[in-house]
């Protein structure tokens, strides 16, 4: 395996938290909607609306499930502009937006540790 | 389906597709086919299972906000309903002897009386501090707490707890009287 790639340090380099990352930046705000809320039709009837919150905690308890077993995984992530890179799964977040890897191979080194943004990935796979 | 349709569904109609076989299109130009196993309500992600060999399965996950369009192909059979049910579940727990889990209750219960954690016996369960339930068969897996901190504490008590029974070691950390 390469030997990981020291972590580049450009001069005076962008501040690191406006890339799509932060919060309060406007890519934020229109990309990454933290969450899905109720359908209309539940919120105007209860009984849709319990039915919808049981849909919704079994599908996010199997997706959790997955994830865990993702964990310390080789896990090969499809992005945009055909870019197919292979990491090593760590976690993702609450909402699903930053997945934590290690090990990323790139085409300019292995990178020992980084985040991806979910916006940039179309798919990822892995083998059980 | 078309491209911005697919996370609006909501999760009723997420699980109608679940069990199913899907073919999925997303980003410009990926499909990918595959048992639907679960849709994540929170980013519409689809999760895809192939099955190859006996035991062995290639799990796709198509992010939610990629997906272009979800056909469905054909309805899980029984045996591969099972299979897929089966595959991320936690093992089924095994059936202990009584007088084990007691035996074993009444030692976490101990153990934990030795840290100067207030604990009380309720039916087969063990309660801490108000908090935290410890079911059979007490190990750290089986203590459930809305509180992350006091969580973290017990199990990580529950994963040193010593084997010995005969032995009474010094509790971690308390002070000497």
């Amino acid at each position: 395996m390469a030997t990981p790639v020291s972590v580049l340090r450009l001069p005076r380099g962008p501040d690191p938290n406006s890339r799509g990352f932060d919060p309060k930046s406007p890519r934020f705000i229109a990309l990454c909607r933290t969450s899905i809320p109720t359908s209309a039709e539940a919120e105007a009837d209860p009984e849709q609306l319990q039915k919808e919150q049981h849909a919704r905690s079994m599908l996010r308890e199997t997706f959790l499930r997955c994830l865990l077993s993702m964990a310390n995984r080789k896990v090969q992530f499809n992005m945009y502009e055909k870019v197919k890179v292979e990491a090593t799964f760590g976690a993702s977040d609450i909402d699903v937006l930053n997945f934590q890897v290690s090990d990323l191979h790139t085409p300019i080194g292995v990178q020992k540790e980084a985040l991806i943004r979910s916006q940039d990935v179309i798919s990822f796979t892995y083998d059980v | 389906m078309n491209t911005c349709d697919w996370p609006l569904l909501g999760p009723l109609q997420w699980t109608s597709y679940v069990n199913k076989q899907v073919r999925v299109k997303a980003g410009k130009d990926e499909e990918h086919r595959g048992w639907l196993l679960t849709v994540d309500p929170v980013s519409a992600s689809l999760v895809l299972v192939d099955f190859g060999l006996p035991g062995k399965a290639s799990v796709q996950v198509v992010m939610g906000h990629a997906v272009e369009e979800v056909q469905v192909l054909q309805e899980a059979d029984q045996e591969t309903t099972e299979r897929l049910q089966t595959s991320f579940l936690p093992p089924t727990p095994r059936r202990l002897d009584p007088e084990v889990l007691t035996t074993t209750r009444v030692r976490v219960r101990s153990w934990l009386e030795k840290n100067r954690i207030p604990v009380e016996e309720e039916g087969a369960e063990l309660r801490v501090a108000g908090v935290l339930t410890i079911t059979a068969p007490y190990g750290p897996d089986d203590c459930c707490s809305s509180n992350q901190i006091i969580l973290d504490r017990i199990q990580r008590l529950i994963q040193n707890q010593p084997d010995a029974l005969e032995t009474e070691p010094e509790p971690t950390g308390s002070p000497k009287d």
